[in-house]
């Protein structure tokens, strides 16, 4: 006779940590739609997931480097150098290869990150600060630090194009957080990004090929970072070397506040995106509100010392 | 006493500069940028670069301020210690900081001129504040703003309400808010004139294009939408579009005169944008520094506006009539 045990309850320390980003959200739903009606309409909703779509895709990939125990400071610049790529690509010479490129150039530059940072055994943080100027550096001598119009339809179409109601760049993100989310879940190599993080010494000792799974994480992180590049470009019709500086930090912050461990080995690419639509609300909130924009940046602070509080008393208990 | 001995060290400290108008020493100029990865300071550059060549005997360095006023601060410190220069041209990052190196650079003998804005805490005195700066080329940034709101309430003559959406930089730059202030002013005293929002668009299109996103969700009928930039424009532009409104009846002025805004007045997606001059200012600076150093004289101010051939607000209307018209900077 089997005997199945039963689920333990979660402690509320453990339901802020999975559910604390998911709790403010609905706060802030709901204080939104009493303040205005132009809120909680469908129009509305689909227009912050549309503008977080870039972002999201960034923190989605980037969580499985915060989990696997490192840091990435380049994601911002990988943006910049994408974009203006593309953005050349698309005037002189496909618009579709364009799009291709963006998440191939990230690729092949978040590889670089993974390779140095495996190779030579210094900290993803100290790297990835490096190669971040190295990176910018690129997308401003590649544009002389101009701006260059893309208003071409074929490059317009990731970006700008609906499926209904939707914007393709929406399916687009919704495919990816899946596709990492099905990585860290449901794969070995997932698992393996967990061991990594936890307790890298362990994950050695276990067999794990503890440097590919970080070039791995890494190459993920700047595929997306591409992707992210490519769409915003796509959508505002305009390459500009300085595309996607401090965005970097907004994906850290999305992360963290999406209760995933900033030491590593814990984490969830769900709450990643949930931490990126919490940001959304916020600035959506104080636009359609009108409210001065001194008090954005001060509420967008005060949530995440919340968010992030409310997380590591999750940890703590 | 005390003032004979500073005049003495003052008059010591000016002989380099004065010795230049009868030596064939060249006369060494910094171009000090807020970034020199910047389409603005590039084209400011390239005036830079026009004058020197123009006067001959001129050698012309370009510093990268990158956006930040502690680098550019150290670089007229740098400056200052090496003796390396004659002259200054400044697109000062942060106007009031570099006040202090900048006196210090005067005091050294070095000749000081600003362009884009003047230095020192109130953005619309023109005249030195700066003891001994020789010259600010830039113009008063209420003018300008004056003029765009001009525009508008031109624009909204015949209809009440003339919804209108405002798009500054950031809040937190003194010049924005002198800018909103200024065209508020003159907005608040058309009633037909109904703001329906202010965004901010931190000089991007993208920033730009998700807060004019979000004002579209909460004001669906927009007559005017007034940008600080052209950058702003890009964004604007997409998010109306995105919100299924006809982008031609919606007036859209911006501001800097870029090439692309150009293209997009002549191709009818915009209306209006004021006219900024970044090639004129850094020309007139260097022009003016140079002849000081060799003996000449110049004005403490220089309204770049008033040597160029466009108006203050280019229109559709002046394009039109204007067609061979390239702006001075891309963008």
């Amino acid at each position: 006779m089997s005997v199945i045990a039963p689920r333990k309850a979660l402690s509320l320390g453990e339901i802020a940590r999975e559910q604390g980003v998911v709790i403010i959200i609905a706060l802030l739903l709901l204080g939104l739609s009493f303040a205005s009606d132009s809120f909680l309409t469908p129009r509305n909703l689909l227009n912050i997931f549309n503008q977080s779509a870039p972002l999201a895709i960034m923190a989605s990939a980037l969580t499985l480097v915060i989990i696997g125990g490192g840091f990435d400071l380049s994601t911002g610049a990988i943006f910049g150098v994408a974009a203006v790529t593309a953005g050349w690509i698309a005037i002189h010479v496909d618009p579709y290869l364009a799009i291709v490129a963006g998440p191939l150039i990230g690729l092949v530059l978040g590889t670089v990150n993974g390779a140095i940072i495996t190779a030579f055994g210094v900290h993803s943080f100290l790297v990835t600060l490096a190669t971040s100027l190295v990176y910018r550096g690129i997308a401003i001598l590649m544009t002389d630090g101009k701006l260059i119009p893309v208003r071409i339809a074929e490059f317009a179409w990731l970006g700008r194009t609906k499926m209904g109601m939707v914007n393709v760049a929406v399916i687009v993100m919704l495919v990816f957080m899946v596709l990492m989310m099905f990585l860290l879940n449901r794969t070995t190599f997932g698992r393996a990004v967990f061991a990594v993080g936890g307790n890298e010494e362990a994950a050695i000792l276990s067999g794990i090929r503890t440097r590919l799974i970080k070039i791995l994480t890494f190459a993920l992180s700047g595929a997306a970072a591409g992707l992210a590049g490519v769409i915003t470009v796509s959508r505002i019709s305009m390459a500009e070397p300085q595309a996607g500086a401090g965005l970097e930090f907004e994906a850290i912050a999305a992360v963290i506040l999406g209760g995933t461990s900033i030491m590593g080995g814990a984490g969830a690419v769900w709450r990643s995106v949930a931490g990126v639509l919490l940001m959304a609300l916020i600035g959506n909130g104080f636009n359609i509100l009108n409210v001065n924009p001194f008090f954005k940046d001060l509420t967008t602070g005060v949530i995440i010392v919340i968010a992030v509080a409310l997380a590591a008393s999750g940890r703590r208990r | 006493m005390k003032k004979l001995v500073l005049a003495a060290l003052a008059g010591t400290m000016l002989v380099p500069i004065s010795a230049l108008a009868q030596s064939d020493k060249p006369v060494r100029v910094a171009f000090l940028a807020a970034s020199s990865q910047n389409g603005y300071n590039d084209a400011t550059w390239q005036g830079v670069q026009q004058a020197a060549a123009e006067l001959g005997n001129v050698e012309a360095e370009i510093f990268d301020g990158q956006f930040n006023a502690s680098v550019q601060f150290s670089q007229v410190e740098d400056i200052i210690a090496s003796g390396r220069f004659d002259a200054i041209v400044v697109a000062p990052n942060d106007t009031v900081g570099i006040a202090t190196a900048l006196e210090d650079a005067v005091k050294a003998g070095i000749l000081v001129g600003s362009v884009l804005f003047p230095v020192g805490p109130d953005l619309t005195v023109m005249e030195p504040q700066v003891p001994g700066l020789t010259v600010t080329v830039a113009q008063n940034p209420k003018t300008g703003a004056i003029a765009q709101a001009e525009a508008v309430a031109e624009f909204c003559k015949d209809k009440d309400p003339c919804n209108t959406v405002m798009f500054m930089g950031q809040k937190i730059y003194p010049f924005d808010n002198l800018r909103y202030e200024a065209q508020m002013e003159v907005l608040s005293q058309h009633p037909n004139i109904k703001i329906l929002a202010t965004g901010e668009g931190n000089y991007s299109p993208d920033t730009s294009l998700a807060a004019m996103s979000d004002i579209l969700q909460a004001h669906s009928e927009v007559d005017v939408v007034v940008g600080t930039a052209d950058q702003h424009l890009a964004g604007i532009e997409i998010a109306l579009e995105d919100a299924g409104l006809e982008i031609e009846p919606i007036y859209l002025i911006g501001g800097g005169l870029n090439q692309i805004t150009v293209d997009a007045i002549r191709a009818g997606r915009y209306d209006a944008t004021l006219s900024q001059n970044p090639k004129s200012e850094g020309y007139l600076a260097a022009k003016a520094l140079i002849e000081v150093a060799r003996g000449g004289t110049s004005p403490t101010w220089i309204d770049p506006s008033a040597s160029i051939e466009n108006p203050l607000i280019v229109t559709t209307d002046w394009l039109k009539a204007h067609p061979e018209f390239t702006a001075e900077w891309e963008g």
